[in-house]
């Protein structure tokens, strides 16, 4: 494993150190360690049920670790419970989306907006205004006013990144958001993540779209029955035969 | 909102203000008991309409409120107002303690943990020589219909005027967040035990005077009256039945139900429960989402309505 490539000057925004989350019986993240940087995206990927949403789980804090250590901006936060680190500016979307089905989509990102990143602000048409801007940036201005249940998958998908965004975060988890759309689609959600990069932001993306994690990540991390099996830049990465055979299998020779 | 239904609402209340002078002493007694029950399913909309959690502990501040009256007038002689403010300690401390631990449940269990505060707190008042134990207070009798008509009203629009303020504030989107997904409100930075708890107090200050006027109007406390778990019944089935989550939902429902049941008292009084009971049942089925959601769109509001309710219900 080599070691990542990093500008010496960048600042670690995210760490873990040996994060390991036992459920019972069965390891699903076993003792990995990964620094983030600022301007810095690392890609995720993985067979399914290698721990990935796990460890994002970890990070955001609806799950505390076994054992290791989540630290953000240089202190520990093991036990910094998860509407604190959104305060913090740790922000995610969910792999199985939750948009508050009650609300339209407009209040909706609303609510990342008023919550987020130091508290979020204080004023409602402050909050309104710049959920209309994220939504008309995630392409979904034209259904400020639909109730968010009557959004179909893809829409659904775009909510939940606007919901992020809103809240202005330091370091955005992305888990799968392009899981379900078509080339096309993944192609606009590209260009939508490359162009909210820079000013600092750290990004985590869980993708199984190897075209997407290629064009996006600086480096790839490589999950695998719970531990990291790769961290390297992407090329790298996805020509390395473990990893190959942890997604394919082995090669019969 | 619209601000036709805003002069609509304030138009209401001061109609319902000059109920006094021409009303009959019957229809005044009516009055004060809606009135007083539609604070307290408007007082549980907070905790239970906005932020989605089921109480059935309500009652409790309900119960404190009448005691606190009760206590500070007959055994230390204070003014009704001071008895009020007692009242209103007591509940909102009450609130606190029960709502830390409580509120880390949700769903299901939080109501199960709720519905026994009721007993807990009649088991303690029977036994509390300052509250005069099982037999009961006596208040000083004050024979004035009209101001405790009034204090009610009073109270009724400050209730809905801080519904109001919450339904389009930031702390009540907070609450929305948590009831409709408590998870994804906390990772987008919502501090839900805060909220809720704070709900729950907010809660606790209207239910608690709205106890304290009933007290010192009904001139007697007993633990079995003021810690009434089917009180809080009502007051989920007035809430649920106008619409919960909403500013006007369940003051109309309150008023409501309480005529229905008023005039099913008078024509058939022993039957008046069942009927109530038919009443309520049919309402669940064919309107869940209460006279409020009708109303905002009354032009779906045909039988296809009620069809499409008896669908989504599987029934």
């Amino acid at each position: 494993m080599t070691a990542p490539a990093k500008t010496p000057a960048s600042r670690t925004v995210i760490e873990t150190r040996g994060l390991t989350k036992r459920f019972q019986g069965l390891v699903s993240v076993n003792n990995v360690s990964f620094a983030i940087a600022e301007n810095e995206t690392l890609g995720v990927i993985g067979p399914n049920g290698a721990g990935k949403t796990t460890l994002v789980n970890m990070i955001s804090g609806t799950l505390t670790p076994s054992e290791g250590e989540v630290i953000f901006d240089g202190a520990r936060i093991n036990d910094v419970p998860a509407f604190r680190r959104a305060h913090l500016g740790i922000a995610r979307t969910f792999q199985v989306m939750k948009p508050f089905p009650g609300m339209t989509v407009l209040e909706n990102v609303a609510v990342g907006a008023l919550f987020g990143r130091d508290g979020g602000v204080k004023s409602m048409a402050q909050a309104r205004e710049s959920a209309r801007e994220w939504l008309e940036f995630t392409g979904l201005g034209k259904r400020i006013g639909v109730g968010a249940d009557s959004l179909g998958g893809p829409d659904r998908k775009r909510l939940e990144f606007a919901k992020a965004l809103a809240m202005k975060p330091r370091l955005l988890l992305l888990d799968e958001v392009m899981a379900g759309l078509n080339p096309v689609e993944v192609d606009e959600v590209v260009d939508l993540i490359k162009s909210i990069r820079g000013q600092g932001l750290a990004m985590l993306v869980i993708e199984h779209v190897v075209k997407a994690i290629r064009s996006l990540s600086d480096r790839v991390m490589v999950l695998h029955h719970g531990e990291k099996i790769a961290d390297d830049d992407p090329t790298t990465v996805l020509e390395d035969p473990r990893v190959i055979e942890a997604y394919l299998g082995k090669r019969r020779t | 909102m619209k601000t036709r239904t805003l002069i609509l609402a304030a138009a209401v209340a001061v109609a319902l203000a000059f109920v006094p002078m021409f009303g009959s002493d019957v229809m005044i007694q009516f009055g004060i008991n809606a009135l007083v029950l539609a604070v307290l399913a408007q007082s549980w909309n907070i905790l239970g309409g906005f932020g989605g959690y089921v109480s059935f502990g309500n009652s409790v501040f309900y119960g404190l409120g009448t005691y606190g009256t009760a206590i500070a007038m007959t055994t230390y002689n204070l003014p009704f107002g001071v008895g009020l403010v007692i009242g209103v300690v007591l509940a909102m401390l009450g609130a606190a303690l029960v709502g830390v631990p409580i509120l880390r449940l949700r769903g299901p269990y939080f109501a199960i943990a709720t519905l026994g505060l009721n007993g807990a707190m009649m088991a303690i008042f029977s036994n509390l020589p300052i509250a005069g134990t099982n037999i009961g207070l006596v208040l000083p009798l004050t024979r004035n219909d009209t101001m405790f008509y009034e204090l009610s009203l009073a109270l009724l629009v400050a209730c809905t005027l801080t519904v109001f303020w919450i339904s389009r504030s930031r702390y009540g989107m907070g609450l929305i967040a948590i009831r409709e997904d408590e998870d994804a409100a906390g990772t987008m930075g919502v501090n839900a035990t805060l909220y809720k708890v704070t709900a729950l107090i907010l809660a606790s200050i209207f239910t608690a005077v709205a106890g304290g006027i009933h007290a010192y109007w009904s001139t007697f406390v007993d633990p079995a009256s003021a810690f009434d778990s089917t009180l809080n019944v009502r007051m989920v089935i007035m809430c649920v039945f106008g619409g919960p989550g909403t500013v006007f939902g369940p003051v109309i429902g309150s008023f409501v139900l309480s005529t229905v049941y008023e005039v099913l008292a008078a024509q058939i009084s022993t039957a008046a429960a069942l009927l109530f009971g038919v009443v309520i049942v049919l309402a669940v089925i064919f309107m869940p989402r209460g006279l409020a959601d009708i109303m905002r769109d009354r032009a779906n509001f045909t039988l296809r309505y009620f069809i499409r309710n008896i669908r989504e219900n599987r029934l």
